[in-house]
């Protein structure tokens, strides 16, 4: 008897293991190249339910009544709106901490007394709600920042609302239309808006002034100032210039972008070509130009060799601690840092340093977004969230509760907010400085590029061959 | 009737242990890997709510991809290395503990076991730290003999970085293994070696004529579990300590698994390489097996 129950259990396990593979061999010649393909576009549905374990409504959402309607009102009249039903968003909690939304969701909430606003806020709320998003059941607003939460994915999966429309005449609470107290604006998608910048950070390379002072080294403003600074820190016995290589969008943020736009005679769109994916901004003879850049620090031994195998709190510590005089990272820096700043330490920072001499400054921004679900359920909530956060009253609130600059157009000097945050936002709102809107690029290609520039900063690559590789992964997602 | 009955109690005191287990194994073996079998076949971003139907293209992607080689590679030699060097150290120090009687043995057999105990995790942090560059140990020490001071970056070689991942994860192993073979000749009877001895043989010649025949059993599932274990589980030291970079240089099919599925979202593509893993284990298994039968001694 116990014989035949393992015949019959093998039996049964033998068949599952067979039939999924057979399912497969029946129509398998869809000739879509599995990989990285754009195809936003409504794809078959195939089995939508196909949610795993974990059900899909953990904080009783599902109740709302509002059946998705599509009418979701355009204008500004939304915030007078009577609004009511749950209305849920969604809000990673990292760097810039939680103080901010719970201030202004609170904020919103009183305004809004009959709207019940359900928080989804956490360091792993991205991957807690990810049920959600693949089951066709997601919260209203999303907040997208942090790990496994990614905007350019998001918008080709067709999970967010397009705001393109509604943007061009929408206000916020004050009465300004939003896209005018934008400091930088959205990106777009073949034109189309989906997420809204809230968040305006920089990157940039860092020194201390108090060693530069010590020291007498000039701190640079350009490539050439760079590199004669940097060799005299060598001759001195210090490595000039440590990145993190286990991380390389840090290099590739704060050196090689700003440095193809400085190349491309500040125009940025040369960015924006590449991150659409058009392979002849690729082979502009400014991206190699760019790259020669990042040549010349390594042939000239400038590069800290520890740099390719440490991570970005190594790379900061060394940096801390003298070992390196550069740095390139973000403005979150001295907050990440503030418990390892040693004494007199004095943040030095530039958005770029590889523009000629007297050549524009070019700050390439990074921010996080916020966009609203295209299966929300209260998207007139979602809206009128929209235009409450956006107004000019969170500018400040928003710098002196997560320590960073916002995208708010504002002035903040009165404000408590940190002074190096100051600074910064001086700095992205000066005429002379080139802003760089924040750019998505295809996950695939992003790869590339960083495995690229890693190879290239340990003398495996030429930047030709640089090109050549990110060249052949862009076709491959085209 | 009465044999009957007591047949039917025996068949359901037996399924009380069977059904549960093969319940669970089911939920949390069977289904996962039909899943995993299922999303292969689609092209699927892991996020969104739609799927493309895309049949084997997964697979054949795969195989076009020179990191997915690279990644097989990887994955044999350290299966390579690990099964060379943890069972050469592993089986010397079990025989110096308990065929070369010693003071100090148990302090030893201890000492040897530590890294057992300790997370992978933290085995990936403290070697981080012995190949870092600046302030590593390893570089520290090499400089005492060296005019200059020494900076090479043992995590950053533009290729062969793999070869520095096989020292932690042979020095992880050590321990676990080395109990089993304790443990195994301490089976031995030790009449055979005092005989031996007698007969006038070495130490070697007692080595291979007695504890190797006696132990191979032991030597065997030893060294399939350590092709298995790394296989599928290579992922954590690497991740830990490369993220299979520089340059994918030390990817491994777990470590690109995550990044497709994870950070490039590409969730099809990683579940048709998590059947590549489940194909490759079982075909190694059974490969290994064959190549390792002898004839088994066995004590009566």
């Amino acid at each position: 008897m116990t014989l035949l129950n393992r015949k019959t259990a093998a039996l049964g396990i033998a068949a599952m293991m067979a039939i999924v593979p057979l399912a497969g061999c029946g129509s398998s010649d869809n000739g879509n190249n599995g990989s990285a393909s754009s195809s936003a576009p409504a794809a078959p549905s195939a089995s939508p339910s196909a949610s795993p374990s974990a059900s899909p409504t953990t904080s009783s959402s599902a109740s709302s009544s509002a059946s998705s309607s599509e009418s979701a009102s355009a204008g500004p009249s939304a915030s007078q709106t009577k609004l009511t039903g749950d209305f849920e968003i969604q809000y990673f909690v990292g760097g810039y901490g939680d103080k901010w939304w719970k201030k202004v969701i609170s904020d919103f909430k009183a305004a809004n007394p009959d709207l019940n606003v359900i928080e989804d806020g956490g360091p792993k709320i991205n991957d807690q709600n990810k049920p959600r998003w693949i089951g066709g059941n997601p919260p209203d607003f999303v907040y997208i920042d942090g790990p496994n939460l990614n905007d350019r994915q998001m918008v080709e999966d067709g999970q967010l609302e397009d705001l393109t429309d509604w943007l061009q005449t929408a206000t916020n609470v004050d009465g300004d239309k939003i896209l005018d107290v934008l400091a930088q604006a959205p990106q777009q998608y073949d034109g189309k808006i989906y997420n809204i910048p809230l968040v305006l950070n920089s990157w940039g390379i860092f020194w201390d002034k108090a060693l530069f002072k010590e020291k007498g080294w000039a701190e640079p403003a350009n490539f050439d100032e760079f590199l004669q600074v940097s060799d005299t820190i060598k001759a001195a016995g210090i490595t000039p210039f440590i990145h993190t290589g286990k991380y390389p969008y840090y290099i590739n943020g704060a050196f090689l972008y700003p440095a193809i736009v400085s190349n491309n005679n500040d125009d940025y769109t040369i960015l924006q070509d590449m991150a659409a994916n058009k392979v002849d901004a690729y082979k502009s003879p400014a991206v190699l130009a760019a790259l020669n850049q990042i040549v010349q620090l390594r042939d000239k031994g400038f590069i800290d060799k520890a740099s390719i195998q440490i991570n970005h709190t190594d790379s900061q510590m060394l940096f801390l601690q003298h070992k390196d005089a550069f740095i390139p990272n973000g403005l979150w820096l001295p907050n990440e840092m503030a418990k390892d700043v040693p004494q007199g330490f004095d943040f030095g920072f530039i958005p770029s340093i590889t523009q000629k001499a007297g050549g524009k400054v070019v700050a390439n921004t990074s921010t996080a977004t916020v966009a609203i679900a295209k299966k929300a359920k209260n998207p007139d909530a979602a809206k009128a969230f929209l235009q409450f956060i956006f107004s000019k009253a969170q500018a400040s609130q928003w710098a002196e509760l997560s320590g960073a600059p916002s995208n708010i157009k504002g002035d903040i000097s009165s404000s408590n907010a940190p002074n190096f945050v100051k600074d910064a936002a001086k700095y992205l709102t000066d005429p002379n400085t080139v802003v760089i809107p924040t750019i998505t690029f295809n996950a695939d290609v992003d790869k590339a590029m960083q495995d690229a520039t890693d190879a290239l900063t340990i003398g495996k690559i030429t930047p030709e061959e640089w090109v050549k590789r990110v060249t052949d992964a862009v076709a491959k997602v085209q | 009737m009465k044999a009957r009955s007591s047949n039917w109690q025996r068949g359901v005191f037996i399924g009380t242990f069977i059904v549960p287990t093969f319940v669970f194994f089911c939920i949390f073996t069977i289904y996962p890997v039909v899943r995993a079998l299922y999303y292969s076949l689609f092209d699927w971003s892991g996020m969104s709510e739609n799927k493309t139907f895309i049949g084997l293209g997964n697979f054949r992607d795969m195989f076009r991809d020179p990191i997915v080689w690279r990644a097989i590679g990887n994955d044999y030699f350290l299966v390579a290395g690990k099964i060379a060097g943890i069972m050469l150290v592993a089986t010397f120090f079990a025989v110096a503990l308990t065929r070369f009687r010693f003071r100090l043995a148990g302090f030893f057999r201890s000492i040897f076991f530590i890294p057992n105990v300790i997370s992978v995790v933290v085995i990936g942090v403290l070697w981080n730290f012995i190949y870092n560059p600046q302030i590593g140990f390893l570089n520290a020490f090499l400089s005492l003999f060296a005019k200059e001071k020494v900076t090479i970056a043992w995590l950053g070689f533009a290729s062969h970085t793999i070869w520095m991942l096989l020292p932690p994860a042979v020095w992880a192993g050590i321990g676990f293994y080395m109990i089993l073979m304790i443990a195994a000749i301490q089976n031995v009877p030790e009449s055979f070696y005092e005989a031996a001895e007698l007969e006038g043989a070495g130490q070697w010649h007692q080595f291979s004529r007695i504890t190797v025949p006696l132990i191979w059993e032991q030597m065997k599932v030893s060294i399939v579990n350590i092709m298995m274990t790394t296989l599928n589980g290579s992922f954590v030291i690497v991740w830990i300590m490369t993220e299979g970079g520089p340059d994918n240089s030390t990817q491994v099919m777990g470590s690109y698994l995550y990044q497709m599925a994870f950070r490039q979202y590409h969730f099809g593509f990683a579940a048709a390489l998590g059947v590549l893993i489940l194909l490759l284990s079982l075909a190694t298994t059974v490969a290994l097996q064959r190549l390792l039968r002898r004839e088994v001694v066995e004590l009566g």
